[in-house]
């Protein structure tokens, strides 16, 4: 392999594949071990793509295996059966109060949201994806994507809402009476 | 479509506009330009995902994450099973000397071996190769379970998906500009490689759809092919070990 091909590749997403596995490994330091990872499974042989406008698309759903792979070995998955049912227009903090917020903080908000809407909110921050193909990465129907979303976001917005008022905390279902109160 | 419909769709409308060509958005967002409070709730919604998207990209990497890439990228690939062996000059001689041999002998085979020979050329010096190869993704591990299953017979079509095996990692190899997967597989104690080829980036060439089977000093390939794929398996182990697959 080229290395000045894979030095192109690597300089050309490893930062939004280390935001996206920061999103699903909640660590940095885990982060950075899956990106190294998914990299070093390119190099093993993803150069064998015919195409190479689909590496981006090889790497982020490369990346995205391996976790699964590495959680299912540490046995954690989760049941989305087990997960309340939308809301619509929960409480949100005010847009200017989201820009005036650290960088730290949205992103220790984003990674309170369940792991099953996590990653593809996180894909949808990213604007580098479009809901089709996050559908295809993560391989569910887009429906399940734009569903995934809708409820993302609502857990997100109420994680924000918890930092605006100084109380971070695990986001509770938002079906609950629990939730309600806090927000 | 109600606002409630619409709302599901436009949630999933990228703030920095890169759905605006997606047809499945022309509907809810036109439905937004004429519903005040549609649009209202939209221009909330897009002010919040910019804002939240404009934080995720002030994300950094650790410092270091880059080097350590490039540098594991390196010492990985250099260890990475060689799928171009044609670069290699002892391996380019083998294959040279294989392909003398085959060019010189293929005059007396049957003449619907002969049909693909090409690719059993090919088979042939790729499974000399090595006695197994690696490099197979989580794909082609069903297959390959499925190829060494004592009760699978070989010879008929397979159940698989040429392009997602591609895209799981299977190994591939070159041939005239395409690639053609191999899956080396374990069967009674003897290893056999097993070539899948799309016969539509093959056209010249051809293979019966019942096996054929062509040995040579103790190599024997078997190939048939079904509506979309060629197939080559190939034994170091003679004749009579590729025929119990069949």
């Amino acid at each position: 392999m080229p290395s000045d091909i894979f030095t192109q590749l690597v300089d050309a997403h490893y930062t939004p594949l280390f935001r996206f596995a920061l999103s699903l490994t909640k660590n940095a330091s885990d982060a950075g071990d899956l990106t190294q990872q998914t990299f070093f499974i390119w190099a093993k042989q993803g150069h064998a793509l015919r195409e190479e406008g689909k590496a981006k698309s090889w790497l982020f759903t490369t990346l995205y295996r391996e976790f699964l792979r590495g959680r299912r070995r540490a046995g954690r998955m989760t049941a989305l059966e087990d997960l309340g049912p939308v809301e619509s227009d929960p409480p949100a903090p005010a847009v200017d109060v989201v820009t005036s917020m650290d960088a730290d903080l949205v992103v220790d908000a984003l990674q309170e949201v369940d792991e099953a809407y996590r990653a593809p909110l996180t894909l949808f921050y990213m604007q580098e994806m479009s809901y089709k193909e996050i559908a295809e990465l993560l391989e569910v129907p887009i429906g399940t994507v734009m569903s995934r979303l809708s409820r993302g976001k609502q857990q997100l917005r109420a994680a924000l809402a918890h930092r605006e008022s100084g109380a971070p905390g695990k986001v509770i279902p938002l079906n609950t009476q629990t939730t309600r109160k806090l927000s | 479509m109600n606002n409630v419909e619409a709302k599901f769709i436009l949630q999933g409308y990228r703030p920095n506009g890169s759905d605006a060509a997606d047809a499945m958005f022309g509907p809810a967002l036109e439905q937004a330009r004429h519903d005040p409070a549609l649009h209202d709730w939209f221009a909330r919604e897009q002010a919040f995902d910019a804002a939240i998207s404009a934080k995720f990209s002030q994300i950094q990497a650790p410092a270091g994450l880059r080097e350590a890439i490039l540098a594991g990228g390196r010492v990985t690939a250099a260890e990475a099973p060689r799928r171009n062996w044609w670069q290699y000059p002892v391996m380019l001689a083998a294959a040279a000397s294989i392909a003398v041999i085959f060019a010189l002998t293929m005059a007396l085979w049957p003449r619907q071996a002969a049909a693909n020979a090409p690719l059993l050329n090919f088979a042939l010096v790729d499974a000399l190769h090595s006695e197994t190869h690696g490099g197979h993704g989580k794909e082609a591990g069903a297959l390959q379970t499925l190829l060494a299953e004592p009760t699978t017979r070989l010879g008929g079509s397979l159940p698989l998906d040429f392009a997602a095996l591609q895209k799981a990692g299977c190994r591939a190899v070159g041939f005239e500009g395409h690639e053609v997967l191999e899956v080396c597989f374990k069967r009674n104690g003897v290893w056999f490689h097993c070539y899948i080829a799309q016969r539509e980036d093959f056209p010249a060439l051809a293979a019966a759809a019942t096996p054929t089977l062509v040995d040579r000093n103790g190599i024997s390939l078997a190939s048939w092919a079904d509506a979309a794929h060629l197939f080559v398996v190939v034994s170091k182990k003679g004749h009579s070990e590729l025929e119990k697959l069949l």
